[in-house]
């Protein structure tokens, strides 16, 4: 900045430009000279002074309304004094983006369009899935009494079977922070799902091909887990929040409501994704050692699954993670090694699962199943 | 050395893609923080405009800043909940009273406001804009803006929208007449009647041609704009603004920009944007031989953004 560059000069008292010549003095001084004469020094480090930079000028102010005014075009010295401000600490955060923009505008562009991308796809979710645990379990249980009284309908009840499960799942404590309520529903699928809130719904295609009590069980603990981890409510906030990122783009918010409701419905279709199904065998396996159950039974109970479904390849609801099984069933076979046995194995469950398979309805069975 | 523009002469000098640049940091800072930076945001794009407009070889400032409107902007948020208070109590205690009255209070609210928005908004701009170090003002009483909002609002109900031309022209004399730059004021000298009469044939035409005099008819109304307008020196001396613009001109401006932003899905915003200021300000002569360098700083610092906050979350542009 060892610089004489010409700037024009408003006093802030009358309309009329000077075209007066600035000199750097020392580090922290400018000195003005004006055409007729009159010179002044023009502090740098003080509060009053302020600094704007445009695309071709350099504008300096400095005192109380109405502020005097320098304006420099000259693009060294500009150059020198913006570096020099930002080594000073004097230049925000605006003007630094808006300088890394300017010098390679393309690349920014690209740079915003990714961003927005990323927090579409990634960060946007996340913040939904965090958001939505803070939200009370209460609104678990209402979404998920909403989307069960909707599909009950549809659904045919075995209700003598349902009495039994729910005696079976009640001999057990699953989930501390909800009370599940079972229902068996006669259908050939090899499925089960779990509502928010705690309605758990267990197919009688599943039921049937148990071979133990402790491989129901392993399945009323992996779904509670789901439950109790609030695993669709989760689910529900990231498939919404791309869908609103979306919808406020567009500036469509009727879209959002309506997409809630279709939501709610399609709560038994949603898949949890790898982490959380692992998730849900591995807390489910602590479970089922607090009541009294093996739990290598979670073992056993992936591997009726993964027969199952080679058979049946529509009914992977519960699979969604398919091809991976191999890994869960290894997974689970190590946790099930490092949990060991329960001491007091729980007798009544047992006794409980007797009446769920005697009662076995022949008209909702296919033959050719099993 | 500094004079680009010839003597008295505007001239726009933005390039688009410093704009393009200026919009898409405003955009990623907004986004980062939900929304919060918005006022900022607003500053620095009015600040870029102003930067890069210049009368005689020199540029205006705009000297508004994001914590004037992020103060703006809160009390302009309360004073809506205020107005839609009532109205969302009785929807969330379903009390069919509540609403109606709800609804009474939010539609006088919102009609109170226009004349409002129009004094402060116009206060603030004014004081927050400057040339050459002295700055501008607006010097009209909220009182007599209420005055013809209410006489000529009455009588544009009554007349079923034809007086709208009258209300227009109304209060465009009175704001523009009483803004001030230091020592020099302006003065807009419209006729309801002959701005009616340019309106009805307008309408008339553009239907008949199938919207084609639509750009013609927008020439008349930037004529009329600009013709009417003169900035008086206390020397009486003025200088008259004389429009230069034709009707084939904004035909290949609008034409162009269209093809701009729907050819580049909106990301060329920024080129047509800065090809309409270019076009409205290279169409502005300014005739006369008054002193430019004679004017004396006397406004006054109005640093209030509330109203033009308002404005703008009600989206009410205050271009008189």
């Amino acid at each position: 900045m060892e610089r004489t560059v010409q700037a024009i000069y408003y006093d802030g008292a009358t309309s009329k430009p000077q075209e007066a010549t600035v000199r750097v003095r020392e580090m922290n001084t400018l000195e003005v000279e004006l055409p007729d004469g009159g010179c002044f020094q023009w502090p740098l480090e003080h509060k009053g002074m302020e600094w704007e930079r445009s695309s071709a000028m350099l504008r300096l102010s400095f005192g109380d309304h109405p502020r005097r005014v320098l304006l420099i075009r000259d693009e060294p010295f500009i150059q020198s004094f913006v570096l020099r401000m930002r080594y000073a600490g004097r230049q925000g955060v605006y003007d630094r983006a808006l300088a890394v923009a300017r010098s390679g505008p393309v690349l920014f562009f690209l740079g915003v369009v990714a961003l927005l991308i990323c927090s579409y796809l990634w960060f946007l979710p996340w913040a939904a899935e965090r958001l939505a645990l803070l939200v009370p379990r209460t609104l678990d249980e209402r979404i998920g009494e909403a989307a069960f009284d909707q599909m009950a309908l549809g659904l045919p009840i075995d209700s003598a079977r349902t009495v039994s499960l729910q005696a079976f799942g009640d001999a057990m404590e699953l989930s501390p922070s909800f009370e599940p309520t079972y229902h068996v529903v006669k259908d050939d699928q090899v499925n089960a799902f779990a509502l928010p809130g705690g309605h758990i719904v267990v197919f009688t295609g599943i039921l049937d091909r148990m071979a133990s009590a402790d491989e129901l069980a392993a399945l009323l603990a992996h779904e509670a887990t789901h439950v109790e981890e609030r695993h669709s409510t989760r689910m529900l906030a990231r498939s919404m929040a791309g869908y609103l990122f979306l919808s406020l783009l567009i500036g469509d918010v009727n879209a959002v409501v309506a997409m809630v409701a279709d939501n709610a419905n399609a709560l038994r279709n949603l898949g949890y994704g790898r982490g959380l199904e692992t998730e849900a065998d591995r807390i489910g396996q602590e479970q089922l050692l607090k009541n009294g159950v093996d739990p290598m039974a979670m073992v056993g109970l992936l591997e009726l699954l993964e027969r199952e479904a080679e058979d049946m390849p529509e009914a992977l609801a519960f699979l969604s993670s398919h091809p991976l099984t191999q890994e869960r069933i290894a997974a689970a076979r190590t946790r099930a090694r490092e949990l060991g046995t329960p001491q007091a194995p729980n007798d009544r469950l047992e006794v409980l699962f007797r009446p769920l398979i005697a009662a076995q309805p022949t008209e909702a069975m296919p033959s050719s199943a099993n | 050395m500094f004079l680009t523009t010839p003597p008295k002469r505007l001239a726009f000098l933005g390039r688009p893609g410093d704009l393009f640049v200026v919009l898409l940091v405003n955009m990623l800072l907004t986004f980062i923080t939900l929304g919060l930076y918005y006022p900022w945001a607003k500053a620095r794009r009015l600040s870029w405009y102003y930067e890069h407009t210049e009368l005689d070889g020199h540029p205006f400032h705009f000297h508004g800043t994001g914590n004037e409107m992020f103060k703006g902007f809160i009390k302009a948020i309360g004073l809506l909940l205020l107005i839609y208070g009532t109205y969302i109590v009785g929807v969330l205690m379903e009390e069919v009273k509540l609403v109606v009255i709800g609804v009474l209070v939010m539609f006088v609210g919102l009609l109170l406001f226009i004349p409002l928005i129009i004094h402060g908004s116009l206060r603030y701009r004014s004081s927050r804009s400057s040339w050459r170090g002295i700055h501008f003002g607006y010097r009209g009483q909220l009182k007599e803006l209420y005055r013809i909002c209410l006489r000529d609002g009455l009588l544009t109900l009554i007349t079923v929208g034809i007086y709208g031309s009258w209300l227009t022209i109304h209060l465009r004399n009175y704001t523009v007449g009483h803004l001030r730059y230091g020592s020099t004021s302006f003065r807009y000298k419209g006729d309801g009647a002959a701005f009616f009469l340019l309106n009805l044939k307008g309408y008339l035409l553009t239907v008949f041609t199938l919207g084609i005099y639509g750009f013609w008819w927008q020439r008349d109304l930037f004529n009329y704009y600009v013709n009417n307008l003169s900035w008086e020196h206390p020397d009486g001396k003025r200088i008259q603004f004389r429009s230069t613009a034709t009707g084939g001109g904004f035909f290949s401006l609008m034409l162009v920009n269209v093809l701009i932003v729907v050819f580049t899905l909106g990301i060329g915003f920024a080129w047509a944007e800065v090809r309409t200021m270019r076009f409205v300000l290279e169409h502005i002569a300014l005739d006369g031989d008054a002193d430019l360098n004679a004017v004396v700083q006397t406004e006054q610092e109005h640093k209030n953004a509330m109203a033009d906050d308002l404005g703008d979350l009600l989206d009410i542009g205050v271009f008189i």
